[in-house]
């Protein structure tokens, strides 16, 4: 009983980690095969020498694939490794989305003036706020805000299903936002939206696929803390920034991102250095995961600012400045595949 | 305890099953309503495996293959005797608060 259906299951096995292929490998393409025959001789014939998986089969072997590559409780030690370090990854950027939206917030109430001890703001900031340009993107962007918000706290407490369905809602109208702007106004170049799009967008909802039944619960309070935290020590410099019309020294989000993952590596290499913080190598494998691409977003903004000697100049110097913080935690991530433990499984997570 | 699991521990609960024989005993019991892809139970199996609930039981050659048999462990009996116990405490405060119950005394 061999044919182009086994060859094709087989590839499809591939997928799987290499541990768990040689545990299980024939026992599933036994039950597969057997689950493909209808026992009509001809039929069956036919099924196993043309027939192919579905794509539901497909599906459940990749969702399988992912659990297994980003694991959690009972996974070996590189998986695990892998699976907290994109975790904490995933949770990193949607809170750099959270405490943006956060200021957002603020920024809208301030300026409906329903934060009565502060003066009004001044009028020039005010001009992009109600949809001047005639569209609805701004009113979009605050309800996109206010969803990160939410896939944030639901990531941190849990609700992984709620997170990964609304985050799905949330990167939908920016999609829809960009293939606007390039048939609409058949604009050369958009290799920095796009790229933003996709590693800061989009990728960190498949990367959500990393939040499964057998990932460890999230730290609720640290992370919990750090959205006032990251409201306080970056939203508020930034609105203040602009209200003292200072906004040039605020850098585009892309620059902005690679300054902020550089701080985090200084300050994480003190932790590698004691050994005493709990799986560092997971966040430094998380840093090097953020480094790489919050590098590649600033890159392709780069090459659009080109004509700019200005930019480029600074466009490089955020680049440098993270790669060379990045190479600090470099050697812990590389060695983090081999040092950091899963906890084991308990009946009780059943 | 997720709704697979339940049903695989379930169809284990009286003999040794084999894979395929797993799927078709889930089907039967779910009426039809779980029908597991090989991918998602090899994920359910795995994680009872590694949970101590199931363990192998035999392998039998079945048309040139090898049919791999799992039963249940001690722990997976308690385990599922727990959820049973568990869900039907649930159902009867559904059937209670739908107003079934005293219907199905009467009936």
């Amino acid at each position: 009983m061999s044919g182009d259906l086994e060859r094709r299951y087989r590839r499809v096995l591939r997928l799987l980690p290499g541990y768990y292929r040689r545990q299980w490998e024939e026992d599933m393409v036994t039950a597969f095969l057997e689950s493909s025959l209808t026992g009509d001789p001809e039929e069956d014939e036919f099924a196993i020498e043309y027939g192919r998986p579905s794509w539901a089969e497909v599906a459940s072997v990749a969702g399988l694939a992912a659990r297994l590559y980003l694991g959690g409780v009972g996974a070996p030690r590189r998986y695990f490794a892998w699976g907290q370090a994109v975790r904490h990854a995933v949770l990193a950027v949607i809170l750099g989305h959270a405490v943006l939206a956060l200021g957002g917030c603020v920024y809208l109430a301030w300026a409906h003036h329903l934060i009565g001890w502060l003066p009004a703001p001044p009028a020039r900031l005010l001009l992009g706020l109600s949809g001047a340009d005639g569209t609805v993107w701004p009113a979009v962007w605050y309800a996109i805000g206010y969803a990160y918000i939410v896939i944030y706290v639901a990531l941190i407490l849990g609700y992984y299903r709620t997170a990964q369905i609304t985050a799905v809602l949330a990167v939908t109208p920016d999609l829809v936002y960009l293939l606007q702007q390039q048939l609409t106004y058949h604009q050369p170049s958009q290799s920095g939206p796009w790229a933003g799009f996709i590693l800061f967008d989009l990728a960190p909802v498949l990367a959500m696929a990393a939040f499964h039944r057998d990932a460890p619960p999230v730290g609720r309070r640290p992370w919990l803390l750090a959205l006032p935290a990251g409201f306080v020590l970056l939203a508020v410099p930034m609105l203040a920034a602009q209200v003292t019309g200072h906004a040039s020294w605020v850098p585009g989000y892309s620059g902005l991102a690679c300054i902020l993952v550089a701080i985090a590596c200084l300050v994480h290499v003190p932790r590698i250095r004691s050994g005493k913080a709990m799986h560092s190598g997971a966040w430094s494998l998380s840093l090097t995961l953020l480094a790489i691409v919050a590098g590649v977003v600033r890159f392709a903004w780069l090459v659009e600012q080109l004509h700019d000697p200005k930019l480029v100049t600074e466009g490089w110097t955020e680049l440098v400045v993270m790669t060379v913080a990045v190479m600090l935690v470099a050697p812990d991530a590389v060695r983090a595949q081999a040092t950091v433990c899963a906890p084991p499984p308990s009946p009780a997570r059943q | 305890m997720s709704g697979q699991a339940f049903f695989v521990l379930t169809a284990l609960a009286d003999r040794p099953l084999h894979g395929y024989g797993i799927v078709g005993e889930v089907a039967e019991l779910s009426r039809g309503r779980v029908k597991l892809k090989i991918g998602s139970l090899y994920g359910v199996l795995d994680r009872l495996a590694a949970e101590g609930l199931i363990e192998p039981d035999r392998e039998e050659a079945h048309e040139g293959r090898l049919r791999r048999y799992y039963r249940l462990t001690r722990d997976g009996r308690l385990a599922l005797a727990e959820e049973a116990e568990l869900r039907a405490a649930t159902a009867r405060v559904v059937r209670v608060r739908l107003g079934l119950a005293g219907e199905e005394a009467a009936g």
